[in-house]
C-alpha cells in the first residue's frame, strides 16, 4: 500500500508540507496485514514484554541494533542500570545467577542446562546465538533443535516453547523461580506470536552455491568452502548455512549436532580471566559433548564464534578447523575417516574462505538494507520492523557490511558505496521533506555496492 | 577402501548427529503441570494417581480420557509442583507418586507403553 499522490497545486503542496510536518509520516502507516500484526505483535512482546520478572526482555540479549545478538563492545555501550546487569543490581540475584565478570569481558551469560540443584558449580556460560534465518536453520530429522547444543527449549522442543525456558532461566526475579511469584510464563498466544517475529528475522531463502562472486580471494574462498576434498565445510553447512548436505546426509537431514572439539581449544578467552568456567557438555543432561551447526552466512557480523565465544575473528573461527582441536575431535575424526584425510588448510585460504563468509555476510546486510529502505519508500508494513524504525535499521545493517568488508580488506569500491548509502540514509532520518528521496538515493548505492560483489 | 564422497556419504549419515533432538528437562521442572508448551493435553497426561505399585514401581491414574499406567525407570524425573501454594518446584522420589495426588505425565517417546519419561507431581499444601 502506497501514501496517497502529493497534490499537484503550490497550495495543496504547502498544506501538505505543513501538515505533515505537524503529524509526521505515521499518518502514512499502511494497515498491517493479519500474518504481519501477529508478527507485530511479537515483535511487541520480544522487545517489551518482561513477563513480570526481573525487567529483562527478549530483547535485553537479543537487541535488533545488534544483529539479535550481544558481545562485549556491544555490552560496554550499555547503561549501568540496564537490565541485562541485573545480577549487579538486584541482591536477590548476586550469587549464581549471572557472572559479571564472563558477561562483561567475553559476552558470556550463565545457564543451568543441566539442572538447578548445585547452582555454584554446575552451569554453562555460552554466548548468546542470534536469532535470525531461524526459518531455515533449526530444523531436523528428529524434530526441532534450538539454542547452542539442540535442547535449549522445554516443552515440545520447539522455538515456541524457547520463550518458556528463556523466562524461567533469565528473567525470573529471584532463583526461587516460582511462576507466579517470580515471573509470569507466555501465555499461548504470546508463544505463538514470539514464535511468528523470530521466523520472520533474516533470511526467509537459503543461498545456492556457487554464487557468481566477483573477489578473486572471495570466489576461491567459496571453492575451498565447497570443494569436498580440501576445505570440506559444505558437507555440514550446505550452501553455507545450518544444515548439512542433503546429498551425504539425506534430503530431510536438516542441522545436525556435532562434537567439533570446541571445548578442548587451549587458551580460551573465558579461561584465562581466571573465572569458574565448567566443561559445557553440550546436548542432553548429561551431556554428550554435541553442538549444533550455525549458519555462517550470518555469522561474519555476529562474533565471537562458537557455544562459549572462545574465538573473535572469522578467520580464527574458519582457522579452527585446520587446528589440532578439531581435527582430534570426534566429528574431526570422522571427516578424516570418510574422506582419507583431516581440514588441512594454509594461511591464505583460511582468509580465503573468512573471505567468501565476510562478502555472502555483507550481500545479506545489503539484503536487508535494500527491504528496509523500500519499505520506507513504498510505505510498506514489514510487521517485524516498526516503522519509524525502518532507516535506523538500514543504516545499522550497512554499518555491518562496511564493517565485515572493510575489516578483511575488501571490496573498497563497494564500501564506498555503501558509505554513501550510511550517509544519505542518515541524511533521511534526520530530513523531514526529503526521506523519501534520500532513501531512494540510498537504494541506488546499495544496489551499486552489489554490483560489486557479485554479478547480477 | 571406500573414497569420498562415496565414504563420506556412507559414514557420515549413519555416525554422525545421531543425537536425537529433544526439549530439556531443566527449566521443564519449574512449568506447572498442564502448563507445558506443545505437550500438556497433546503428549502428557494429566489426572489423579488412584494406586501405586511399589514392586512395579508403576502408578495408575485416572485421567479424564481413561485410566493410565506409568512405570517409573531410573531416569524417569520425578518433579514436585508447589506453584499452587507459590514455592519452588523441587525433584521428588518415588515415594511422591501417593494416591489422590495430581500429575501429569510425560511418557518416554510419546509412548504410552514405554516408561515414563517424567513426572510432574502436585503439592497442594
Amino acid at each position: 500500500m502506497r501514501c496517497p499522490a502529493i497534490p499537484g497545486t503550490r497550495l495543496l503542496f504547502t498544506l501538505l508540507v505543513v501538515g505533515l510536518g505537524l503529524i509526521g509520516l505515521s499518518a502514512c502507516k499502511p494497515p498491517p496485514t493479519p500474518d504481519n500484526e501477529q508478527i507485530a505483535r511479537g515483535r511487541d512482546l520480544f522487545f517489551n514484554e518482561t513477563f513480570d520478572g526481573n525487567g529483562r526482555t527478549c530483547g535485553s540479549c537479543h537487541p535488533a541494533s545488534n544483529n539479535f545478538t550481544i558481545d562485549p563492545a556491544f555490552i560496554a555501550t550499555l547503561p549501568a542500570d540496564d537490565p541485562l546487569f541485573v545480577a549487579e543490581l538486584n541482591p536477590d540475584l548476586q550469587h549464581n545467577f549471572e557472572n559479571p565478570v564472563l558477561m562483561r569481558e567475553i559476552g558470556l551469560i550463565l545457564e543451568n542446562l543441566d539442572g538447578f540443584d548445585d547452582l555454584a558449580n554446575i552451569f554453562n556460560m555460552r554466548g548468546v546465538p542470534h536469532t535470525l534465518g531461524l526459518r531455515h536453520s533449526i530444523e531436523s530429522r528428529a524434530g526441532p533443535r534450538t539454542g547452542w547444543s539442540g535442547d535449549g527449549s522445554p516443552g515440545d522442543g520447539s522455538l515456541r516453547s524457547f520463550a518458556v525456558g528463556a523466562v524461567i532461566q533469565h528473567f525470573t526475579r529471584t532463583l526461587g523461580r516460582v511462576p507466579g511469584v517470580d515471573f509470569r510464563l507466555p501465555a499461548d498466544e504470546e508463544l505463538d506470536a514470539m514464535e511468528a517475529f523470530q521466523f520472520s528475522l533474516g533470511r526467509q531463502e537459503e543461498f545456492t552455491l556457487p554464487l557468481p562472486l566477483k573477489g578473486k580471494v572471495a570466489a576461491r574462498g567459496q571453492e575451498i568452502f565447497n570443494d569436498r576434498t580440501l576445505g570440506k565445510c559444505s558437507a555440514c553447512h550446505f550452501n553455507a548455512g545450518a544444515n548439512g548436505d542433503p546429498g551425504i546426509f539425506g534430503q530431510d537431514a536438516g542441522n545436525l549436532n556435532f562434537n567439533t572439539g570446541v571445548e578442548v581449544l587451549p587458551d580460551q578467552p573465558a579461561d584465562l580471566t581466571g573465572e569458574l568456567m565448567p566443561p559445557d557438555d553440550g546436548f542432553g543432561a548429561p551431556g554428550n559433548g554435541e553442538f549444533n551447526t550455525p549458519s555462517l552466512v550470518e555469522a561474519a557480523d555476529t562474533g565471537p564464534f562458537f557455544h562459549n565465544n572462545a574465538v573473535e575473528t572469522i578467520e580464527g573461527a574458519v582457522g579452527f578447523y585446520d587446528g589440532e582441536s578439531f581435527n582430534n575431535s570426534p566429528a574431526g575424526q570422522l571427516l578424516a575417516g570418510a574422506t582419507g584425510s583431516g581440514v588441512e588448510l594454509d594461511a591464505t585460504q583460511i582468509v580465503a574462505v573468512a573471505a567468501f563468509l565476510r562478502v555472502i555476510n555483507a550481500l545479506e546486510n545489503i539484503r536487508q538494507s535494500i527491504e528496509l529502505l523500500d519499505s520506507f519508500v513504498n510505505r510498506k508494513f514489514l510487521g517485524n520492523e516498526a516503522f519509524d524504525q525502518l532507516l535506523a535499521r538500514a543504516a545499522q545493517e550497512t554499518d555491518d557490511s562496511i564493517g565485515v568488508l572493510a575489516a578483511g580488506g575488501l571490496h573498497p569500491v563497494a564500501v564506498a558505496h555503501l558509505r554513501e548509502a550510511r550517509r544519505l540514509t542518515r541524511e533521511a532520518m534526520a530530513s523531514r521533506f526529503s526521506s523519501e528521496r534520500l532513501a531512494r538515493e540510498a537504494l541506488g548505492e546499495q544496489e551499486r555496492a552489489r554490483a560489486e560483489l557479485m554479478e547480477s | 577402501m571406500l573414497k569420498y564422497p562415496t565414504a563420506m556419504g556412507v559414514t557420515l549419515a549413519l555416525l554422525a548427529g545421531l543425537s536425537l533432538a529433544h526439549a530439556q528437562k531443566a527449566t521443564e521442572r519449574f512449568i506447572p503441570i498442564g502448563k507445558s508448551p506443545g505437550l500438556s493435553d497433546k503428549y502428557t497426561k494429566i489426572g489423579t494417581i488412584d494406586a501405586v505399585n511399589t514392586q512395579d514401581r508403576t502408578i495408575t491414574m485416572s485421567a479424564p480420557s481413561g485410566t493410565y499406567t506409568a512405570r517409573i525407570a531410573e531416569e524417569t524425573r520425578i518433579w514436585l509442583d508447589k506453584s499452587k501454594i507459590n514455592s519452588t518446584n523441587e525433584e521428588g522420589t518415588f515415594s511422591d507418586l501417593q494416591a489422590g495426588r495430581m500429575v501429569e505425565v510425560k511418557y518416554k517417546d510419546n509412548d504410552p507403553e514405554g516408561p515414563a519419561e517424567w513426572i510432574k507431581v502436585q503439592i497442594a499444601e
